[in-house]
This record gives C-alpha cells, sequence and structure tokens, in this order.
C-alpha cells in the first residue's frame, strides 16, 4: 500500500481510538447536534468496552460461519458429498435472506436474552459469502492440476490442505472478509436484546431523539469496519504471497 | 514388463475400454493411438488406478496393482498429462520435488535431484528453480511437469498427450528431449497420443485404439506393412506410407560402401526420409554417411533409398 493510500487510514485509525479513549474531548463536534441541554457523548457506558465488546461479538460469529461454510464448501466438492450441494447451498440461502431481525425474534424466547440471539443472528447470516466463496474457489481449481496431485500419489487429504485450499485461498478469504464486514455493521441490532455492543449508543440516542448518540455510534462502527476490512485485506496479501498463492 | 490381462472399464452400459491385452516391454516406449473416445486415455489411468478397472487386471512385474494403496502405487509411477498441470502456487523446485517430498526423501537429495533433473531437461537450475509455473514458457512448462513425473526415478513414465498443448516448433523439439530423457534412464513409458505422426515419431511399439477395442499393437513397420484392419490402415493413412516407412530407417543401417568422393555429408542418426529430403533439395544423387571411429564413410544413394521406401 503506498503513502497516500496508508495516510487517510493511519488518520481514521487515530481518531477512533482517540475517540474511544477519551471521548469527552470530542464533546464539541457533538455538542451542535443536540438540543435542549442533552449530552453530546454516550456516557451509560464506556465506548471502548462497548467496542470490544462489538467486535468480539462479530469476532466469534464469524469464526463459526467460517468454520461451517468451509467445511461444508469442502464437504460438497468432494465425490461423497456432492449429492449435499443443493440441500447445503438451499440452507445458506435461506440464512441469507432469513432478515436477522426476524432471526433476533425468533431465538430470543428460545436461548434468552444477550449475546446469544445475536451471534445465532449474525452466524447464520455470515455463512452465504463464506459458502460461496469456498465453492467457487474450490471449483477453479484447474482439473489438470488436481489431477496432477492425484497422479502424483497425493492422497484426498494432501490435495485438500496443500493444493485446493492454498490455491482456493484468495476467494475463500475473501468470503471471510465479507462476512465480517457485514457482521460488524449488523451486530449493532443485538443491542435491541441486550447484547453489549455500540448498537446501544445508536439505541440510545434513537429513544432519546439525540443525533449526536446516533452519529457516534454510527461513525464508530462504520470506521472499524472500514479499518478491519483493509487490514484483513494486508494481511491476506502478505499470507498468500508468503505461501506462493499471490504474487 | 507391464501386463494388461482382459482390462475393462464400463461405465453404465458403455465399455469405454473393453476386454483390452497386452504386454508392454521394460525400457520400451510403447504409444497408445486413437481418436478421441477410443479409451486410450481411461487405458493409461488403469494403469496407475486413476480409474478402477471393471474387470481385468494390470500387472507391474508381475505384480497385481490392486495390491498396493492408490496413492502409494502412484508415488511410484510417473505421470505427465496434457497441460502440465503443475501446481501455480509452488516453484519449479518444488514442482518436481514433489513425490520425493511425499517419500520423505532427505531435503539435500531432494534439491540435487532437482538440480538433475533441470539440466537434464536443459533448464538451468540458477535460473529456474525459484521461478513459478506462469513464469515459463509453454516449453518449458511441459518440461517441467515432465522433470516432475521422472523425480523419484520411477521405472515407468505414464504420458497423455503430454505434447498436446504446444506449437509445432516446440513439439519436435519436446518430443526429442522425452526420448533422449527415455534412453539415459531407461525409463519404460507409455504414452496416450491422437496423433499418428507423434506415434511413429517416439513408439518402439504403437497400440492403436478404436471404440475401446485394441485393435493392433506392434512395431511402427508391422502396423505400416501389415494393418491388422481397415481402421488400422485409414488411420495410418495410405497417401504418405513410403515416407512413414523411410521415416523408420536410418542412414547408418541403409548406407553402402562406395565412393563418397565429393558428397555433400549426411548425419548417421538422419532417417531416411530427411535424408531423401536433403538430397532432392540439393539435386544431389547420393550423399556420404560418416562411419564409426575409424572406419571410412559410406554412400547412401538416391536408388538405394527409393528401393527401401518400396512397400509390398
Amino acid at each position: 500500500m503506498s503513502t497516500m493510500a496508508l495516510a487517510p487510514r493511519v488518520v481514521a485509525l487515530v481518531l477512533l481510538l482517540a475517540f474511544l479513549l477519551a471521548p469527552q474531548f470530542f464533546a464539541p463536534v457533538f455538542a451542535p447536534l443536540t438540543h435542549n441541554g442533552a449530552p453530546p457523548i454516550y456516557t451509560q457506558a464506556s465506548l471502548l468496552d462497548l467496542a470490544i465488546a462489538h467486535l468480539e461479538l462479530v469476532a466469534l460469529a464469524t469464526v463459526g460461519s467460517a468454520v461451517v461454510a468451509i467445511a461444508l464448501g469442502v464437504l460438497v466438492t468432494r465425490r461423497a458429498g456432492a449429492e449435499f450441494l443443493p440441500l447445503s447451498r438451499a440452507i445458506v440461502n435461506i440464512g441469507q435472506t432469513f432478515p436477522p431481525v426476524a432471526v433476533l425474534a425468533v431465538a430470543a424466547p428460545l436461548v434468552g436474552f444477550g449475546q446469544a440471539p445475536t451471534l445465532i443472528a449474525l452466524f447464520v447470516y455470515g455463512l452465504l459469502p463464506i459458502f460461496e466463496n469456498t465453492l467457487s474457489g474450490l471449483q477453479q481449481v484447474s482439473a489438470a492440476v488436481v489431477e496432477s496431485a492425484k497422479g502424483a500419489g497425493m492422497g484426498g487429504l494432501q490435495r485438500l490442505v496443500k493444493i485446493e485450499l492454498p490455491l482456493a485461498a484468495p476467494q475463500i478469504l475473501e468470503g471471510v472478509r465479507l462476512s465480517t464486514v457485514i457482521a460488524i455493521g449488523t451486530a449493532t441490532i443485538g443491542s435491541t436484546v441486550a447484547a453489549k455492543g455500540l448498537g446501544e449508543v445508536i439505541i440510545a440516542g434513537l429513544l432519546s431523539d439525540n443525533t449526536a448518540f446516533i452519529l457516534q455510534g454510527g461513525l464508530v462502527v462504520g470506521v472499524m469496519a472500514v479499518l478491519i476490512y483493509d487490514a484483513m485485506t494486508a494481511l491476506e496479501r502478505i499470507v498468500l504471497r508468503r505461501r506462493g498463492v499471490r504474487r | 514388463m507391464i501386463e494388461l490381462e482382459n482390462l475393462t472399464k464400463r461405465y453404465g452400459d458403455v465399455d469405454v475400454v473393453s476386454d483390452v491385452s497386452m504386454q508392454i516391454q521394460p525400457g520400451s516406449f510403447t504409444v497408445v493411438v486413437g481418436q478421441s473416445g477410443s479409451g486410450k486415455s481411461t487405458l493409461l489411468r488403469m494403469v496407475n488406478r486413476l480409474v478402477e478397472p471393471t474387470a481385468g487386471r494390470v500387472l507391474i512385474d508381475g505384480r497385481d496393482v490392486a495390491s498396493l494403496p492408490g496413492p502409494t502405487l502412484r508415488r511410484g509411477i510417473g505421470y505427465a498429462i496434457q497441460g502440465h498441470g503443475l501446481f501455480p502456487h509452488r516453484t519449479v523446485a518444488q514442482n518436481i520435488a514433489t513425490v520425493p517430498t511425499l517419500l520423505g526423501w532427505p531435503k539435500a537429495k531432494i534439491r540435487a535431484r532437482v538440480a538433475e533433473l533441470l539440466e537434464a531437461l536443459q533448464l538451468d537450475p540458477g535460473q529456474f528453480a525459484a521461478k513459478y509455473p506462469d513464469e515459463l514458457s509453454g516449453g518449458e512448462q511441459q518440461r517441467v511437469g515432465v522433470a516432475r513425473a521422472l523425480a523419484a526415478g520411477p521405472n515407468i513414465l505414464l504420458m497423455d498427450e503430454p505434447f498436446g498443448a504446444l506449437d509445432p516448433i516446440i513439439r519436435v523439439k519436446a518430443q526429442d528431449d522425452v526420448k533422449a530423457i527415455q534412453r539415459r534412464f531407461e525409463t519404460t513409458i507409455l504414452l496416450v497420443t491422437h496423433d499418428m505422426e507423434e506415434a511413429f515419431h517416439l513408439g518402439d511399439a504403437i497400440a492403436v485404439m478404436s471404440g475401446g477395442k485394441l485393435q493392433q499393437y506392434g512395431s511402427p513397420e508391422d502396423l505400416l506393412l501389415r494393418p491388422a484392419n481397415d481402421y488400422v490402415s485409414r488411420l495410418i493413412g495410405s497417401s504418405d506410407r513410403a515416407l512413414r516407412a523411410l521415416s523408420l530407417k536410418t542412414a547408418r543401417d541403409a548406407a553402402e560402401s562406395g565412393d563418397t568422393d565429393g558428397l555433400f555429408p549426411i548425419a548417421p542418426d538422419a532417417n531416411l526420409r530427411d535424408a531423401l529430403a536433403e538430397l532432392i533439395w540439393r539435386g544431389a544423387d547420393a550423399a556420404a554417411v560418416s562411419g564409426e571411429a575409424g572406419t571410412p564413410p559410406r554412400r547412401l544413394s538416391l536408388r538405394r533409398i527409393l528401393a527401401l521406401g518400396r512397400g509390398a
């Protein structure tokens, strides 16, 4: 990444950290958005704690989605699992089309309020991009390459680990990145069922008609999403280059 | 020796390979020729069990290949395919080292073997070892594919249309390289192609397949002079039979003692087809074929070549 591209990201990161660590410092910026002397900065909970809880939720859900979606993608591209492809696709598609809010509504009575229903919603919602990318990544590995691996005497697992997954990795990781970003945004709705997260700030703003709260909650979520997406892209490039997949 | 015994592969109701029996001599270069759908690739892939036969068996040096686990068997048999199938995320050296690595060779031995093979295929190790496949030309990729197939020093090398993706000029060179490699390592090569020209150029023995059945299996001369059926003679083609026959003989074998004063020289290894072409081009009646060390050159005349090209 060139310095031209890096500079705005560094600035964004510094601003974000500063805001999370010392939000009161930014009070004058948000004050014009409030009326009737409402507080310009959310103080019911530490913004830093909320951000950390928010990301924990996203990380847990996305790791879960990734494990399940990649495993499914691998399974249905094996000869023995090919017949499960339509079924898996249907399940994963339903997961994506079913609105996360509806998942929350269904899950909360079953598993109680808090983190659990939010995790379920994010997990289900995050499956599709990873599954579809894993599938197309694995299917794109050239038949001649797989045939050569077989011909060289690699077993099924060796072929998968040494040849197919590394070659499909760029696409799989792209799916994971996509799911992560979607989850960072979607996790805000978790606050409707009392999951700790940045959605709390936005909802407090909506309830008390405080635009400053809504904006600061939204900004923190948005900036985190962008920065994490970029960081994952950069990390991915390093890993893939080291493994020879991308140069 | 590779023995195919009543080998059959059936998909649904169709016999893709039907009751094929043949013996492949150790150290020979055997070419299986057929059009697409003739079952030739399936036949080849049953030797290393990429395809399991429906009936019949394959013996290598008397041992049934079904007695070994597939991957273990395949590590002992070289396999090179059209479009090379090199692993794009691995360097040339890593690609070549595939089977030795699977076999757990020590690192130093692998490195030495990779260098040896690169040199044998006229690729400078210093220049090529660390390159990735997409940085190579088509011809270089093909050679690395062959090097990878030969890496663990297999006695048998199976090749499925290995030259199919190469343009004509590189192809002839690649064919000659493989032939030279075969002599050097004394490998038994079983090669599948649709190209009769290639079969005649490379094969010590040629097997013709059609509709899953073995139509004829014999030396190139056999096929040319005694085709087993109409299909074989049609496949070989009648228009240039004489030239094909000439291409199977060398100048060394055809030369006679005689006056060679003032004649242009021709290499003893040159085939008579090329020798004839050269004579026509130069408008000469005869050429001089240099003898073995210490013996005088001998004479190869146009009349002699024409006589040898006569069929029946």
